[in-house]
């Protein structure tokens, strides 16, 4: 199943789940979108990142407290 | 020449000094705006009579009387910021922002609002409510974006300074595409305050675009309401990212960048050494997925069903697609964030700077906004965002750089990278190549500013 099978369960699942409606225009960019982000979003999904300890409230104008 | 054609720095000075008159830079600023505005579409509005009141009552600061243009990003005292849209998605409204009030505070005069890719979405620079901006190196090229106005008035010689913003890269790409110095300060350290998004972003700076180095930490100090001090940069430790990311850039950028490089090393002394940033990708991902949730703030269902009908096409099918992105994915994406700063903070013991090409490819068309790379065709967003969303994502000061044109005559840029808080260290840095290149390239101007003020000179 490629990313495009993908968006046609997807994107009109989650619309119909937040009440959100779109066109047949809006569709094809979603559809484009998902296309593009989704199995980037999928590997960083599967990142394992248990072993990285969050910063809690993070200062991004300062190097990280290690 | 007029005071119009000297750098920022020199405007402010020559007014101070009693050589160049404000009212008079100022009407001819506002006429230069007149006759080259309309082949590049950079500033989208003027009001002569703001204009004219903001330099009767400039302080006796740092840009007293000296003409700059904002970025339609933040709310002015008689306007509302537009984000390059038929309508934004949240509310606002006129006001003190903080870019103006550190542009009022220092005496400068606003002399336009510049235009802006559609809601800030998009580093070409070719989609605006506004209609596209354009390259002045080619009026068929995209300027950049998201701050493709401020970067396209500058290069064209409209003004000396604007003040952009940068998301993802905003200042950096159209600093690139159009030939400038743009510097996107250390998060947190400039102006922000009336930007719609101030309370939420962890990202977006405000930052300027200029010509030179020393005309950005000018504009810059301005900006961050402190002195980026100068200072001597000897010793350089300069890391070059070799990663599949950063080297899948066009044969003739690779090479402009490396001379450059070389160039800086020579001049600075220190030492070059590659350095590898893994998980590269992931990080982009990371900073576009932070940026795009942060701007859902106040997008409710109901507001997307009754977008205004002008809204592109494509910003409101992508703005409907931000509202499925995963929740888990923007935890994750925080995750990602913490590791890329640690990594950072332990590659910033060793080295001073980091070095890549600002974009792989130099600006592309309008009307087709793709790049060719070595791994194939890409959209110019896809291209451009790995080399900039680091630095976003993980608050580090950036600065992109002129130093070269193509075998098409566009400009050619490099970007460095430094630790939080070592903005002045990337203006040394920057002004060091400079030196070494001879001004070459920070001096060289497009055909549309070329031409005319050769005529002038003439004159």
């Amino acid at each position: 199943m490629d990313a495009t099978d993908r968006a046609e369960d997807f994107i009109p699942a989650g619309l119909a789940a937040l009440g959100i409606e779109a066109d047949e225009t809006d569709l094809a960019v979603m559809g484009a979108a998902h296309g593009m982000f989704w199995p980037p979003i999928r590997d960083l999904l599967s990142f394992d990142t248990v072993d990285i300890e969050p910063e809690r409230q993070p200062d991004l104008s300062k190097a990280p407290e290690s | 020449m007029s005071a119009l054609d000297l750098p920022l720095r020199e405007q402010a000075a020559a007014i101070a000094a009693g050589d160049a008159d404000p009212g008079q830079l100022l009407d001819e600023t506002l006429a230069r705006i007149e006759q080259r505005n309309p082949a590049i579409n950079a500033v989208v509005e003027t009001f002569p009579e703001r204009s004219r009141e903001m330099l009767a009552a400039a302080p006796d600061g740092p840009l007293r009387g000296v003409p700059v243009v904002i970025k339609d990003e933040w709310p002015l005292p008689w306007r509302a910021q537009r984000f390059g849209a038929a309508e934004l998605p949240a509310p606002t409204a006129p006001g003190e922002s903080g870019p103006y009030k550190a542009l009022r505070d220092a005496g400068a005069t606003i002399v336009g609002v510049a235009n802006m890719h559609e809601l800030g979405a998009g580093s070409t620079g070719n989609v605006s409510y506004y209609g596209p901006a354009r390259n002045p190196w080619n009026t068929e090229r995209c300027p950049g974006g998201s701050s493709s106005g401020p970067a396209a008035a500058v290069a064209a010689r409209l003004v000396a300074g604007a003040v952009g913003a940068d998301g993802l890269g905003s200042v950096r790409f159209p600093a690139a595409y159009c030939g400038l110095t743009g510097l996107k300060p250390t998060f947190d350290r400039s102006a922000m305050a009336g930007h719609h998004m101030a309370a939420e972003t962890t990202a977006i700076v405000s930052g300027p675009l200029c010509a030179d180095a020393a005309d950005c930490r000018l504009l810059g100090s301005v900006l961050c309401g402190e002195e980026l001090s100068a200072g001597e940069v000897a010793g350089l430790r300069i890391g070059v990212v070799r990663d599949t990311v950063s080297e899948d850039v066009a044969p003739e950028v690779r090479e402009a960048c490396d001379a450059a490089v070389e160039a800086l090393h020579a001049e600075t002394g220190g030492e070059v050494r590659d350095v590898s940033l893994p998980d590269l990708e992931r990080a982009t991902l990371a900073a576009i997925l932070v940026v795009n949730a942060e701007g859902l703030g106040g997008i409710t269902p109901e507001r997307l069903n009754n977008l205004h009908p002008e809204i592109s096409p494509i910003a409101r099918g992508f703005m409907k697609y931000r509202m499925l992105l995963p929740a888990a994915a923007i935890l994750q994406s925080a995750r990602i964030r913490t590791l890329m700063r640690r990594r950072l903070a332990a590659l910033f013991e060793g080295i001073d700077v980091l070095a890549w090409p600002t974009v792989p490819a130099v600006a592309p068309p309008l009307e087709a906004p793709l790049v060719e790379l070595p791994s194939g065709t890409l959209t110019a967003d896809q291209a451009n965002v790995r080399g900039a969303a680091l630095a976003n994502l993980t608050g580090i000061p950036s600065i992109s750089m002129p130093v070269g044109l193509s075998s098409d005559e566009m400009p050619i840029a490099l970007q460095l990278g430094a630790a939080w808080g070592r903005d002045e260290l990337l203006l040394d840095a920057a002004e060091a190549l400079e030196r070494a290149n001879g001004r070459r390239w920070v001096e060289a101007l497009p055909p549309l500013a070329r031409t005319e003020t050769k005529a002038a000179e003439a004159r």
